[in-house]
């Protein structure tokens, strides 16, 4: 396959240190550290509410942190924005595209912010997602897993070393959930990217997932690879992840 | 610099595409068509019922009668000043014997500049400039939009001179279709001709006279230059503050109702309220340069083209810092 990635000197390509939020007199995201290492797929839990799309929308510069930091392969988000963005693909919550356009005339779109020959990507990663033959058609008439697959497309457009998804699950059907699944671990194993998912389906991340962290109240909790927390798998992740958010849902 | 050709090379496909644009050319044509076509049919009427009179009897009839009328108590002071203006015009017009209500084509054109200006040019690059920015909040595609590896200020610079671009295109248009339409009813041609412009009230008293000194006489193309390029720069202006707007509101509809409400409230404040000259510095007030380039009486005193332009170009510029502030700063959370 054409595409490529970049090796990079260290093995973290995010890290987010201390990350907080603040709206209003309310605090969202109060203590939210971890990092993203090269070829890993990285699960972030949470209850509703918990706080991970608010971090989400920090790590790639939406939401401007009340406290704390982003560095992405070496570039300080708040700093070297342009930078540290052609690093990272993200789709957040929905993937919103242009509706009155077509999947190609998106990609299109959104290759000339990124530059850089990201044009001549369109069609190796319409194929990559399994698009190729169907990007001609409006986005308007597309279903969610189509349009999903189309915004991982437009993900990738600048090459990046970190891939973040927010509950990309959400919404496709059991086949659609698979393929999604099989993607983001090719993605990380075959193509060496970090891949940020976010869910608060346990049993959909358990099985994508090199290592994960838990997030209650806007702080994280615990970190480490599945073994790790579940003792070797002596604890169910699901009894962990209620025994740390206490059962409940902010 | 090739990234930002990119970025106006996006926006201008997504004018085109959500179809904004043809809705501007749409509306154009068809007020223009409804207004030469009234225009024409009073014409002819006036030809039949009095096809002896000449134009001289014509215009120095209604001289006298603006004159009668002028004297009247109960006209308002603002009438009054339009109507010792108008008379001033008119004879001034019969001692060179030039018929100051010749109609060609060009000559429509003309004066489209002035009357497209205070309400229709600016309605229609509000059609456009209200879902420059609100439109991706409303459909959720600023989330991508500003995740690129592009600065939000390249990023609105580029609908900022979208904007420009689009505005300027519907001048054109404009300026075309009121030629090419008038053109049918009224001919094409005379360009050339010599027309009188710079007529000055010399104050704002009944008593003080019209103020000839700045009166000039020059060719129809040349006038006709200018009118556009003022009727233009407030288009920019008006662009400028629809694009504030459609940073400040995620909707389209509330920026464009907003903007609306504005135009139509201004006009009207410009019409009534002549004895709070506050409103002199109310944008809506100053739309009409091409108006008040030919020398019509302005709403308030003190007003004159430059004081206009610079006004203008004030709430321009703030707008458009407004614009890049709030846009630069804030938090996109949904
Ligand atoms: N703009 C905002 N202003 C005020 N509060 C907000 C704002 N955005 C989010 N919140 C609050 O912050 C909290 C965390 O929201 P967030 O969307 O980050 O949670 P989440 O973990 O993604 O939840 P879910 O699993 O439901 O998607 C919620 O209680 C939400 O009500
Ligand atoms: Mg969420």
């Amino acid at each position: 396959m054409a595409y490529n990635c970049r090796v990079s000197a260290s093995e973290v390509v995010l890290s987010a240190e201390g990350l907080a939020k603040r709206y209003g007199d309310r605090e969202v995201v109060s203590d939210v550290s971890f990092a993203l290492h090269r070829g890993e797929v990285f699960g972030f839990l949470g209850p509703n509410g918990a706080g991970k799309t608010t971090t989400i929308r920090m790590l790639v510069g939406l939401v401007k942190p009340s406290r704390g930091r982003v560095v992405i392969d070496g570039h300080d988000l708040g700093t070297d924005f342009e930078a540290a963005m052609r690093r990272v693909g993200c789709i957040v919550e929905t993937p919103d595209l242009y509706k009155f356009l077509t999947g190609r005339e998106n990609l299109e779109h959104f290759a000339r912010m990124v530059g850089d020959g990201a044009a001549g990507r369109i069609d190796t990663l319409a194929a990559l997602v399994h698009m190729d033959g169907r990007l001609d058609g409006l986005v308007r008439t597309y279903s969610l897993g189509m349009r999903q697959r189309v915004g991982i497309a437009q993900a990738l457009l600048s090459d990046p070393a970190v891939l973040i998804l927010d509950e990309p699950t959400n919404g496709l059907d059991p086949a659609g959930i698979r393929e999604m699944r099989e993607l983001v671990r090719r993605l990380a194993g075959e193509h060496g990217l970090a891949v940020f998912v976010s869910s608060h389906l346990l049993s959909e991340v358990e099985k994508m997932v090199d290592r994960i962290a838990i997030v209650h109240r806007g702080r994280t909790l615990a970190a480490g690879t599945l073994a790790e927390l579940t003792d070797g798998g002596k604890r169910g992740l699901e009894d962990l992840f209620l025994e740390l958010t206490g059962g409940e849902t902010v | 610099m090739r990234v930002m050709a990119g970025l106006i090379e996006n926006e201008a496909l997504k004018i085109l595409r959500r179809k904004r644009f043809r809705i501007v050319l749409i509306v154009l044509a068809a007020i223009l068509s409804l207004v030469v076509f009234a225009q024409d049919r009073q014409r002819r009427n006036q030809r039949r019922d009095n096809p002896t009179l000449d134009w001289r009897a014509g215009v120095e009839k209604r001289a006298t009668e603006l004159e009668r009328r002028m004297n009247e108590r109960r006209v308002p002071e603002n009438f009054k000043r339009w109507m010792r203006y108008e008379s001033g015009r008119l004879r001034y017009h019969l001692s060179k014997n030039l018929n100051p209500n010749e109609i060609t084509g060009p000559i429509f054109t003309r004066a489209f500049a002035g009357v497209g200006s205070v309400l229709l040019i600016p309605l229609l690059v509000a059609v456009f400039g209200a879902d420059l920015v609100s439109s991706e909040f409303a459909e959720g595609t600023i989330t991508l939009l500003l995740t690129r590896p592009v600065s939000r200020w390249k990023v609105l610079l580029s609908k900022v001179v979208a904007m420009g671009l689009f505005t300027t295109l519907t001048l054109l248009a404009a300026f075309f279709l009121a030629w090419g339409i008038s053109g049918v009813a009224f001919g094409w041609s005379g360009w050339g001709a010599p027309i009188l412009t710079g007529f000055r009230l010399g104050g704002a008293s009944p008593a003080a006279g019209f103020d000839l000194s700045g009166v000039r006489m020059v060719a129809l193309w040349q006038d006709t230059f200018a009118a556009w390029g003022l009727a233009w720069f407030s288009a920019l202006a008006v662009g400028s503050i629809t694009l504030l707007l459609s940073v400040v509101f995620r909707s389209a509809a509330a920026a464009m109702g907003t903007m609306m409400a504005t135009l139509v409230g201004g006009t009207i404040l410009s019409r009534i309220a002549s004895d709070w000259d506050g409103a002199k510095w109310f944008f809506v007030t100053n739309l009409p340069l091409p108006d008040y380039y030919a020398g019509l009486p302005t709403p308030f005193e003190g007003m004159t083209l430059a004081f206009s332009v610079w006004v203008l170009f004030g709430w321009a510029l703030a707008a458009l810092a407004a614009a890049f502030v709030l846009f630069t700063r804030r938090d996109v959370t949904a």
